[in-house]
């Protein structure tokens, strides 16, 4: 505990230092090609059987740049306090452990090609690529997300990106060799290959993923602790995967998106199966934001999913608000409807961005 | 018919006050001119280089006619969708471009560094820079 507060001691000293901070910018500190910037996170969740109070995702970011080369790194407390009551007995875990979320240098060669080394968020899909709360649209994440394909990815990416009218990407994603810290990551790999296209007109990006890994026997849950796979009764906001093979996965992932001033649409469609398999025929969502003003915003998302691994389908709407007093300080609520009303759940959250 | 000349007279004078501002996007660089999505690019900070060239691009400040003018016909994006946009941004590890303080500012800068780009009216061009682009309000 003394090491967040030694940490953030540092950072609220910088942006004190900086009179023209302002909140969710970052610092640069020392007029050195370097910014620190961090976020926090908080909830609660509801349901039936379980009420679960959560302080995680405490975390330092510092990137820079200089001519060809970028970088970045990322620390993080994931779950410091997790409190989950269940007929009147309490478990409280603490994670006190410093996580290396993101580490990463980038070359860019020209306009069109670049260059990554490192632990990267894998660039697959749209709700990925921003997996922290505060710029999440909801608390929760959508299932496709974390079941689909690893979340991180430590090796090598490269990009090639042509800029006319319209907008042209091509992902390429390497890992041949274990993760930088893995342990949250939501497959254990110690290898994955994956291909990302992208088209962006206008308003309208258009992506399509696809990909091979290897899990190995995977260990993690969602507040930092052992949990055997059977005992796992949902999916909860970060899936858990838990196994004792070695499975070959190849995963394919189509996204959508359009987005104006006061309307967002998302979409995401995945399937993955093994070389034994089906494995997950379908996850997918449907995602609509209204911003009501710039601070106040309403979002519906339908979800539906088939997984093989745990005999498990799902349908289920969430219906979610958002108030953002400043864009970097979001207040959340949502409610889930599931096809099983054991399942119904009630999320609350608040996150800031520095 | 003395009357119809001073209403055409005035007509003209008239229409000269309204006539739209133009802007322009100089450099001293060798770049060859940009299409719209390229300068969008290079201001949201997705692409950072053009013909081998490293870009520099420049702001004036947010409370600006150009650059108020530049975010809307250029960039196509309001103040608030600007923030949402660098606030992911510095997530994601990127800065937004430099503000300048004036027009003169953005010239000095340009003519000295190499492959900085600024935006500036069309009225203050001299013969020490190019255009790259050009819009009007």
């Amino acid at each position: 505990m003394k090491k967040v507060i030694i940490l953030f001691g540092v950072l609220i000293s910088l942006l004190r230092a900086d009179n023209s901070y302002e909140l969710g910018d970052g610092v640069q500190v020392a007029s050195l090609p370097f910014y620190l910037g961090g976020y926090i996170s908080t909830e609660y969740r509801h349901t039936k059987v379980q009420d679960r109070y959560k302080i995680g995702d405490i975390a330092l970011l510092g990137y820079g740049s200089s001519n060809n080369f970028s970088y970045l790194t990322e620390i993080e407390y994931k779950n410091l306090y997790t409190e989950k009551q269940e007929n009147d007995t309490s478990l409280v875990n603490n994670d006190t452990n410093l996580y290396i979320e993101r580490l990463y240098v980038d070359y860019t060669f020209n306009e069109n090609y670049m260059a990554r080394v490192g632990k990267y968020i894998s660039p697959i899909g749209f709700w990925n690529l921003l997996p922290i709360n505060v710029l999440r649209d909801t608390t929760s994440d959508p299932i496709s997300t974390n079941i689909i394909f690893p979340e991180s990815t430590t090796g090598l990416y490269a990009s090639y990106t042509k800029f006319s009218q319209t907008e042209f990407k091509v992902d390429v994603m390497l890992q041949n060799n274990e993760d930088i810290d893995g342990k949250y990551n939501n497959y254990r790999t110690n290898r994955h290959y994956g291909l990302g296209i992208s088209y962006a007109k206008s308003q309208y990006t258009f992506k399509l993923n696809v990909g091979y890994f290897n899990k190995l026997h995977s260990y993690i849950d969602d507040d930092g602790t052992e949990n055997e796979y059977e005992e796992e009764s949902d999916y909860d906001d970060e899936y858990i995967e838990k196994s004792n093979t070695v499975q070959d996965l190849y995963y394919i992932l189509l996204s959508a998106k359009y987005e104006n001033e006061k309307y967002q649409f998302l979409s995401e469609i995945g399937h993955q199966e093994s070389t034994n398999g089906l494995t997950t025929p379908y996850a997918a969502y449907v995602q609509g934001l209204y911003r009501m003003t710039p601070q106040h915003m309403a979002i519906l998302r339908l979800e539906s999913y088939e997984d093989k691994v745990k005999n498990k389908q799902d349908n289920f709407a969430i219906f979610g608000y958002t108030y953002r007093p400043l864009y970097p300080i979001a207040f959340k609520a949502e409610y889930q409807f599931h096809k099983r009303p054991i399942d119904n759940k009630l999320q609350l959250s608040f996150s800031v961005l520095f | 018919m003395k009357a119809l000349v001073k209403i055409v007279l005035i007509l003209q004078i008239l229409s000269l006050f309204a006539q739209a501002d133009e802007y322009i996007v100089v450099t001293h660089s060798k770049i060859k001119n940009l299409t719209k999505n390229q300068l969008k690019a290079l201001y949201l900070k997705k692409l950072s280089f053009i013909d081998n060239i490293k870009i520099i691009p420049l702001n004036l400040e947010a409370n600006n006619k150009i650059r108020k003018s530049f975010n809307k016909h250029i960039l196509q994006m309001t103040p608030s969708h600007l923030k949402r946009y660098w606030m992911t941004q510095h997530y994601l590890g990127h800065r937004p471009p430099h503000s300048m303080t004036s027009q003169e500012s953005i010239k000095l800068f340009v003519k000295k560094v190499d492959g900085a780009i600024g935006y500036i009216n069309a009225v203050n061009l001299d013969d020490t820079i190019h255009v790259i682009y050009r819009w009007k309000d």
